[in-house]
């Protein structure tokens, strides 16, 4: 095992790990101003009170329950932007185990827009108040509730926040890994944070069963996972990527340690993408946890598995022009992811289960694209082109997918949410929200000119491109054609089938909102900085799927890409 | 009353979209790259007149302001006429030479759909949907007609749509799809290929449909809209036929490839050709109204007035022969096209005989002042097919000069009749106007508010209204002399010269031509006896009811459009045939013509087109000539003053424009014809000679069978097979759902298996 190297803050590793370093110091921060006070220290036998600032009675404005939220939207921002200026940068590795490259930063990018939208959305699912009366022995015991957990609301920010500063580091330094061991580490100090706000909701039953089955199975995966990279260090000796992909390249044969620890960490990324059979805590989880954190687990943390499969599949496994060992494994199970996903959808009456499952079909999709890169049939730059449309899915899904479960937090700052029924005639009682949640779940189905069509489109057309040249020439005879044809073709047919299936719960979500009588006539509750959000994000789900934007977009993730499949 | 405030200071909002053009002017573009506004800036404002319509019915601004939309839409369309009055000016003068057009086409590049290109995109370089203009002297002339018109109109509705009751927060729809009917023109007549044409030939079929239906929840208007929909389909997926094997011909749709070489090198198959070219005639007879897919039109009146000079004039109608004027290169074997198409040119113009002449007949007895106009443009409309057709059959036999001729006349005649057409449906919509409004302040104040059984429509009400409405009664005059031919004015210049030219063909050539000839020929005398008919029913003699007592001309924005149109009618035929505008616009397949004065001086020129159109040098021309203004001046307008002539009532005077004609009306006698009325052509021509009872009666026994069946098979074969996968889809999902059990065991388990099926895969796979 090669060590891990010195870390040593220089200013250049400190720009080239600005986001971590800005997340590091909010980290700090967040933990420090709600605890700064006018706390003095008396120098022993004087009078002299020197001030500690630390401890005392809280200043106001440190003491303000808003303060957590603020920091780390900032953070977040600055995080965020840091991250998108670095795509372009040069690589650059740091200590042995990390590189920053244009790859990690379309990831980490990705990451750090979608905590941003979490925090700033949360800013109404969880509220502070500033005016937190205590309760007295006057009050009936409805109103004691109500304060205490007004109370336990304002108490609790700073957890919730550093919870997800903490997911957003362990998340942005998983993506510059190139050690399993890093990458492991990384993955859990972003999972255990998640696990933990799964169940931030800790006085609704729903909220902690959801957290503790999440946890369970999570970490049952993680440690298959782990015993599977144990398995492949004892192969190789080595935990390094290019060191494991320079033995799997010198493999004689198929060894079993090594494949056992792939299939191993198969089943550990595939708890993270919500791959079938290993996404059955995900819907749970969704359902119980605040909409801003199923939206989290949905994007981000899908995509943070789908970094671990790139790494692992095609960086170690992928033999130059050969049929990758995985391949039928990974083709089989998207079928299957997609198909359960869809099937479970149809008739899921809480539209966060809906989004789930939807959430795990989506993942059935992006691993078939990725089983054809494994299929030694298509050339380089198909391949670029097949994983660049994967990545440009789940960077245009953080902006519908959460979109869509940022509508559900607005309904949540009622109290509604977990029924279909809830977003009935929302149309009426709020047309642009309602116009946003229709266009998240058109792009969802896929629909054009938005960005989830556009993405589809890619994955198909990768799909397609590569395999159906295999078919016989003789197009006279459409019967011979399809019989030649590699498999792999298949697997867009079973996308398009798939899509076919899901338009029946995306177009119910539009059913349903525009077309049913509003469960109650009052406008939705103000919630200003998350109609920005949903906002922003319904028009960003426009302008990546036509137009310069979108563009733009192709070309950043193309060039990561790029740099990725050549390095 | 408080609405008479003039509303002109309106216009203000539509200043910036007229500041468009200039802004594009200053900032260098070309007017060929400015010309996608034409389309544009309609395409962008249809949905904006929709959607704000929708969103603020009924309120204050949108209402008295933007005239419900009504604003936006001049303004739009405004914008569209200064774009294309600009490319006008620019190439009216400077045409690129046919041969060289394809390279002017090709700067014109509006819009390509490349696909997705570069590495990680779908791969293919080629264009799959350009679009881009196509500019030539027909271009201009219809492009010109149709923004031209199509401002008049809407500057009209203004008047006509939004003072009445019924369409009262309505008028958002209106204006839409009258917005979106007329970029369908535009970009019909910009489009560089067929393609494009085909699909705005179809937003136009599409609108038509709404705006025919406008009044929905009457059942006539309803069933009317189904009609002219179906019956324009039979002629569109003829077309559609057509261009496919045109495709199949050439490998393109582009006018650029397939006009430069149709005959490419001699390959091209004349039958096959023909065929292609006969069904895009027949899309064309659909579209244009022509036997015997002619049945819509006099329904389509259901529309508002409007529509219906949007419909028969400006726009829809003229796109038929806008196609037929397109089909020119193929046949003209001067330049590359294919002979032994003969036939396509005599189809062409029997059709067109044999419609001019039916259409005629029809409108002897109809007594709907839009429906005699309805048949007036049918008929009017077959003059011009007949002239297409007879300049087809030339081109093809090689006989250029007068093939140049009567192809010229067409095209312009086709201007003239587009003119006058517009301009005599919104006088008639002014007189159905004030006629309704008459009755319902009539009634109003009588107090027996049941007027369900009056028809403003119905001439037989009117009579007398020369001195209620002189701007009206003027306008009419002139159209209505137009579209005869009175010599001097309008249409004469160019009907002379269709008629003239096919009995050139008969005469001289080709026996079979003296079928539509003769037809042209009597249809002149009977165009003379029915507009004559029209106009002296409606202003001339006495009042035939009392509501022409209460009839003033005051409604605001409708008589603008009138004037207007009244001096392009009298005057601009004479001008553009002395600036010899039949061979300017026949120039656009054989570079030959500017706008210009054929001899140096105006009086030469005067008298030399006089000459020309009076005294021909060949004697049979002559004789055609002479006959034509005979029937047409003489002997329709004079039994129609016969019939329905007569004096005003006493009291009573008009303008010195019309009082005159209302005079000399009084002074032929007096003829009954109420016995003739009974007679069984008569009856017959009522029913429209049976026609709609024939295709009732032939799509009851087999359409109606077919579709039938087909919605028995849809509602249980394929909606069964629908439901069964529904079925089986829920309840799929369901057992799905039953794998989640909500037990952290469980969910192991599965993942266990999940693992050593994987395992098992990996492993199995491999050893």
């Amino acid at each position: 095992m090669t060590s891990l190297g010195q870390l040593t803050l220089d200013s250049d590793t400190a720009s080239s790990l600005l986001p971590e370093t800005v997340m590091l110091v909010g980290l700090i921060t967040i933990v420090l101003i709600p605890n700064l006070g006018d706390a003095k220290f008396r120098i022993p036998l004087t009078s002299v009170r020197v001030p500690v600032l630390l401890g005392g009675s809280r200043f106001d404005m440190t003491n303000d329950p808003r303060m957590p939220n603020r920091i780390s939207n900032i953070t977040f921002l600055v995080a965020f932007l840091s991250s998108l200026v670095l795509i372009s940068e040069s690589p650059r590795e740091v200590g042995g185990v990390l590189m920053a490259d244009g790859f990690s930063r379309i990831f980490s990018t990705m990451f750090l827009g979608a905590l941003l939208l979490v925090s700033v959305a949360t800013t109404h699912r969880i509220p502070a108040k500033t005016k937190a009366p205590i309760p007295d022995d006057s009050d009936s015991k409805a109103a004691i509730d109500r304060k205490i957990s007004v109370l336990i609301d304002n108490r609790r920010q700073v957890d919730f926040y550093i919870l997800l500063i903490m997911v957003g580091l362990g998340m942005s330094m998983m993506t510059m890994a190139t050690n399993l061991f890093m990458m492991i580490v990384c993955i859990e100090l972003a999972s255990l944070s998640t696990y933990v706000l799964v169940a931030f909701h800790k006085e609704s039953p729903a909220g902690g069963e959801a957290g503790a089955k999440y946890f369970i199975v999570g970490s049952v995966a993680s440690a298959i996972g782990i015993y599977g990279m144990s398995l492949l260090y004892l192969w190789s000796g080595s935990l390094d990527l290019d060191v494991l992909r320079e033995s799997w390249q010198a493999m004689d044969g198929v060894d079993p340690f090594a494949a056992f620890g792939i299939g191993m960490m198969l089943v550990a990324f595939g708890f993270k993408v919500s791959a079938a059979p290993f996404h059955l805590a995900a819907p749970d989880a969704y359902s119980g946890a605040a909409s801003p954190i199923s939206g989290l687990l949905a994007t981000a943390s899908k995509a943070m598995g789908f970094v671990a499969l790139f790494r692992v599949l095609v960086i170690i496994t992928v033999p130059e022009g050969a049929e990758a060992l995985w391949m039928v494994a990974l083709g089989i199970f998207a079928v299957v992811t997609m198909t359960w996903g869809n099937l479970a959808a149809l008739t899921s009456e809480n539209p966060k289960r809906m989004l789930a499952y939807s959430s795990v079909a989506h993942a059935g999709y992006m691993l078939a694209a990725i089983a054809v890169v494994g299929s030694g049939i298509s050339s380089t730059e198909e391949s670029v082109v097949i994983l660049t449309a994967v990545t440009f899915h789940l960077a245009v899904l953080v902006l519908f997918k959460l979109g869509a479960f940022l509508v559900i937090t607005h309904l949540e700052t009622e109290g509604k949410g977990h029924s279909i029924d809830h977003l009935h005639g929302l149309g009426n009682r709020d047309p642009m929200i309602a116009g946003s949640m229709f266009l998240f779940v058109l792009s969802l189905a896929g629909v054009p000119p938005l960005s989830g069509f556009l993405s589809k489109l890619l994955m198909i057309n990768g799909i397609v491109s590569t395999s159906a040249s295999t078919g016989s020439s003789d197009t006279s005879d459409i019967a011979t054609w399809a019989e030649s044809v590699d498999p792999l073709f298949w697997l867009a047919a079973a996308i398009v089938l798939n899509s076919a299936l899901s338009l029946f719960y995306y177009l119910r979500i539009g059913l349903v909102m525009f077309f049913e009588e509003p469960v109650s006539s009052k406008p939705l509750k103000a919630a200003p900085s998350l109609r920005m959000s949903i906002f922003a994000c319904a028009i960003l789900t426009l302008l990546c799927g036509v137009g310069p934007v979108s563009e733009w977009l192709l070309d950043l993730v193309n060039g990561a890409i790029d740099s990725f499949m050549h390095q | 009353m408080g609405e008479n405030k003039s509303e002109l200071g309106l216009l203000v909002y539509i200043l910036p979209f007229l500041a468009v053009t200039p802004a594009l002017f200053a900032m260098g573009w070309e007017s060929y790259e400015a010309s996608i506004l034409i389309v544009a800036v309609p395409f962008m404002t249809f949905p904006v007149i929709l959607i704000v319509g929708q969103l603020y019915n009924g309120e204050e601004f949108w209402k008295n302001k933007m005239k419900e939309g009504g604003i936006l839409a001049l303004g739009a369309l405004g914008a569209s006429l200064s774009a294309a009055l600009w490319l006008v000016y620019d190439y009216v003068d400077a045409l690129p030479n046919f041969d060289e057009q394809q390279s002017v086409t090709q700067w014109l590049e509006w819009v390509s759909f490349d696909l997705l290109q570069s590495d990680y995109t779908l791969t293919s370089g080629s264009k799959i949907l350009g679009m881009g203009v196509w500019i030539d002297s027909i271009t201009l002339m219809i492009l010109f007609v149709a923004t031209f018109l199509c401002f008049l109109i809407c500057w009209f509705s203004l008047g006509y749509m939004n003072t009445d009751p019924i369409n009262e927060d309505r008028n958002h729809r209106f204006y839409g799809e009258f917005v979106l009917f007329a970029l369908g023109m535009f970009g019909m007549v910009l489009a560089d290929n067929f393609l494009w044409l085909f699909i705005f030939w179809e937003v136009m079929g599409l609108c038509s449909y709404l705006l025919i239906g406008f009044y929905y929840w009457k059942d006539s208007a309803a069933y009317a809209s189904k009609k002219a929909f179906l019956t324009t389909r039979v002629g569109d997926v003829f077309l559609m036929i057509g261009l496919f094997i045109l495709y199949d011909i050439y490998g393109s749709l582009e006018f650029s490839v397939i006009f430069h070489d149709p005959s490419l090198n001699g390959t091209v198959d004349s039958g096959k050709l023909f065929w292609a070219l006969l069904m895009m005639f027949i899309g064309a007879v659909g579209k244009s109204a022509q036997f015997p897919l002619h049945v819509w039109l006099p329904d389509a009146m259901e529309g508002p007035t409007p529509v219906s000079a949007l419909i028969h004039a400006a726009t829809m109608v003229n796109a038929g022969l806008y196609l037929v004027a397109r089909m020119v290169p193929f046949v003209d074997v001067g330049h590359h096209g294919v002979s032994g198409l003969e036939d396509l040119g005599l189809i062409i113009a029997y059709i067109g005989g044999i419609t001019a002449f039916m259409a005629a007949a029809i409108a002897f007895v109809q007594n709907d002042i839009k429906k005699v106009l309805a048949y007036s443009t049918m008929s009017q409309l077959a003059y011009i097919f007949t002239g297409l057709g007879s300049a087809l059959w030339f081109y093809n036999n090689d006989e250029h000069h007068a093939a140049v001729v009567v192809f010229g006349s067409s095209m312009f005649h086709l201007f003239n009749h587009a003119m006058a057409k517009g301009m005599l449906f919104m006088a008639s919509g002014s007189v159905i106007h004030e006629v309704h409004h008459a009755h319902d302040h009539l009634h109003h104040e009588n107090g027996n508010g049941n007027g369900h059984d009056f028809d403003p429509q119905d001439m037989r009400n009117m009579g007398g209204l020369a001195s209620k409405m002189p701007v009206t009664a003027t306008a009419m005059m002139f159209g209505s002399m137009s579209i005869i031919g009175i010599p001097l004015i309008g249409g004469f210049w160019s009907k002379e010269g269709i008629i003239a030219e096919t009995w050139l063909a008969a005469l001289e050539h080709e026996p079979l031509m003296y079928g539509p000839a003769i037809l042209v020929l009597l249809t002149a005398g009977m165009t003379g006896f029915y507009m004559s008919r029209m106009w002296f029913m409606t202003f001339a003699g006495e009042p035939k009811s009392e509501v022409v007592e209460h009839i003033h001309e005051e409604t605001q924005w409708i008589k603008m459009p009138l004037v207007v149109l009244t001096a392009i009618t009298a005057f601009g035929g004479f001008a553009f045939a002395l600036l010899g505008a039949t061979d300017y616009l026949s120039s656009a397949y054989d570079y030959s013509g500017h706008l210009k004065l054929h001899k140096s001086t105006l009086l030469e020129s005067i008298l030399y087109k006089l000459e020309y159109a009076f005294l021909p040098e060949k004697i049979n021309l002559r004789i055609v000539g002479w006959v034509t203004i005979f029937l047409s001046f003489i002997v329709g307008p004079v039994l129609a003053a016969r019939i329905h002539g007569g004096k005003l009532a006493d009291g009573e005077s008009s303008t010195p424009f019309v009082s005159w004609l209302v005079s000399a009306s009084s002074k032929f006698g007096k003829q009954d014809v109420s016995s003739l009325a009974e007679s069984d052509l008569s009856v017959a021509l009522q029913n429209r000679l049976y026609f709609d009872d024939l295709y009732e009666g032939v799509l009851a026994r087999t359409v109606i069978p077919f579709s039938q069946f087909t919605a028995w098979f849809d509602r249980n074969v394929i909606d069964g097979l629908v439901k069964q996968i529904e079925t089986k889809s829920v309840s799929g999902s369901v057992q799905v759902r039953g794998l989640t059990t909500g037990s952290a065991r469980d969910y192991i388990l599965m993942a266990t298996v999940g693992m050593l099926s994987i395992i098992t895969l990996l492993w199995g796979m491999n050893s």
